[in-house]
């Protein structure tokens, strides 16, 4: 594959491979949050859980983690340091195709997505379980939506953010809430009306309530569907056009 | 000026230009960076760009290679729009760019990899070529300014291009990386590569290219050969000698034709002026005896000819200062 977006793509995984660092927020940081979160409020069905086996309730939620920790993290000050450093100028004046940078991080950051949810499943499976899928094709089309849709916004980050400090504090401030109030905290029953009403217009909530509710059965959410698949759209447009090199 | 047609005619033969660049207007935040700029660069000239911190010699060639849309002016590279046909043009050109870099942790081949087009050299003989190829497992962050700016030259030269463009290859360099970058860009010019070349260092452009272009805010002063710059902007010598007994000839030296100023300090005479008084103090001093032993001529090089020039400093003003520039 000798594509622009082929040489970009497999140079970027072999630098990803050597700068681990990089990958811990995305590889460890969900893994340890699940282990401790998961293990906290035991195995039996909770009506705060929906009737729901709360560490089934969040081994279904932490995906969703991943793909937050990708899109408003690992992107942005990935490529906010590229900007800085002149990198993204070397490409576009290289003769780089305009969309292969964009095109390349996307895939990038979707296979990044991918491996570190397998490895959270496979620490997940000997300790928690891996809950049965009601609906595998709504819990896939929920994944891949909420992950272009992350990607999607982790690369416009990157692109508007100046440096690569800069795209840490912001991606953190935007993360944190996000995975408290949206995935890995506490689940919507327990919350206060004010929280539940600022979780329910957070992207991440939506991604993860399209992904929990097929998977444990407790729903379908299509509206939530919907709307991170009109998010992944519109992301997608603007990040596109935003790292035209 | 370069005001021509879009044809270059050297030595009887017409070449067509690379690049052809007119009324070129670009401005950042009200602030006018290129004003109303001509500029054109025949096929196999190696021309330098040349123009203090702030003269617009980045802007330009960053709207040449596309990377910046012109505010107004009609560009032609390689026969390309380079900001509507971007995507055609710039796999012709190959850039060395101020200020840009690679990944830390990107090797030197892997670099070449990545880079590599169809239509690229052989990557392991353009890192022969330029004393890399023992550095090709080495990461970007570990090589030297000056094996950076080597690895730049080779990635610009990959992929065959039609038009090498170079902004401030050897900034920051020491003397020794710069000799070795400037061995690295005379082969490019041997070998007939169209070179644009975009320094303020004066001697650079002196030691490389077969023409200069000469820019202060936003706009071209001057182009030639530098030997024709140096004529015309450095047309003064200075001659000094000491002689502790100087006194009653200075008056005789200020009279003498082309005698702009003569000092006499700590037992030294020094005489300035246009270049014909290297002859003439020759004549006087011969003629009034007995001929000084220290006798030393100072004429300008391209440096001292142009240095007021491109700051905006009144030529007669420069000549005047730069006396202890010699070549």
């Amino acid at each position: 594959m000798n594509t622009a977006v082929g040489r970009l793509v497999r140079a970027e995984l072999k630098l990803m491979t050597r700068d681990p660092l990089v990958l811990t927020f995305v590889f460890v940081f969900p893994i340890v949050t699940m282990l401790i979160i998961g293990g906290s409020f035991g195995t039996d069905p909770d009506p705060a859980f929906a009737g729901a086996n709360p560490s089934h309730w969040y081994v279904a939620s932490y995906l969703t983690v991943v793909i937050a920790a990708t899109g408003l993290v690992m992107l942005p000050v990935h490529l906010a340091s590229y900007r800085e450093r002149g990198v993204l100028r070397r490409f576009a004046a290289a003769g780089f195709p305009r969309w292969s940078f964009a095109v390349a991080q996307m895939v990038v950051g979707l296979i990044t997505t991918l491996v570190a949810s397998v490895m959270l499943l496979i620490v997940a499976a000997p300790i928690y379980g891996i809950p049965a899928l009601h609906n595998g094709w709504r819990v896939a089309a929920g994944l891949l939506v909420g992950a272009i849709a992350f990607v999607s916004i982790g690369v416009f980050l990157g692109s508007l953010l100046p440096s690569a400090r800069s795209a840490q504090a912001i991606g953190l401030v935007l993360f944190f809430p996000s995975f408290l109030l949206g995935a890995g905290g506490p689940p919507p029953h327990v919350m206060g009306a004010v929280l539940r009403r600022i979780a329910d217009v957070l992207p991440l909530t939506q991604v993860t309530k399209s992904v929990r509710e097929p998977w444990l059965g407790l729903g379908s959410a299509t509206g939530s569907l919907i709307a991170m698949a009109v998010l992944a759209v519109v992301a997608t447009v603007v990040a596109a056009r935003r790292t035209v090199l | 000026m370069c005001r021509g047609s879009a044809q270059r005619t050297i030595l009887g033969m017409t070449k067509p230009n690379v690049v052809t660049v007119r009324n070129l207007c670009k401005s950042y935040g009200g602030r006018r960076v290129v004003d109303n700029l001509d500029l054109d660069l025949g096929e196999g000239e190696m021309v330098g760009l040349l123009g203090t911190n702030g003269a617009g010699k980045t802007t330009t060639v960053e709207c040449i290679q596309g990377l910046r849309r012109p505010d107004s002016g009609a560009l032609k590279v390689l026969g390309y729009d380079p900001v509507e046909q971007a995507d055609q043009l710039r796999p012709l050109i190959g850039s060395q760019l101020q200020d840009a870099g690679l990944p830390d942790r990107l090797r030197v081949g892997e670099a070449v990899e990545l880079f590599a087009t169809r239509r690229a050299h052989d990557g392991a003989a353009l890192l022969e070529q330029f004393g890399l190829v023992e550095r090709r497992r080495s990461a970007f962050s570990s090589l030297s300014g000056g094996e950076r700016q080597r690895l730049f030259l080779v990635l610009a030269l990959l992929n065959q291009p039609r038009l090498v463009i170079l902004d401030e290859l050897t900034q920051g360099l020491d003397p020794a990386a710069r000799r070795n970058v400037w061995a690295a860009v005379a082969q490019l010019r041997d070998a007939g590569t169209t070179v644009l070349l975009v320094t303020h260092e004066l001697d650079e452009a002196e030691a490389l290219c077969d023409r200069v272009v000469l820019m202060r805010s936003g706009t071209v002063l001057d182009a030639g050969p530098p030997a024709e710059l140096v004529d015309r902007y450095g047309r003064w010598a200075t001659v000094s000698w000491a002689d502790p007994a100087a006194d009653p000839m200075l008056a005789e030296l200020r009279g003498l034709a082309g005698v702009r100023e003569v000092t006499y300090l700590d037992g030294k005479v020094t005489v300035h002026g246009d270049r014909t008084i290297i002859a003439h103090v020759g004549a006087f001093l011969v003629w009034r005896g007995p001929v000084p032993t220290d006798l030393s001529v100072q004429v300008p090089d391209l440096e001292a000819a142009l240095l007021g020039l491109l700051d905006g400093v009144p030529v007669q003003q420069t000549q005047h200062e730069l006396v202890g520039s010699t070549r």
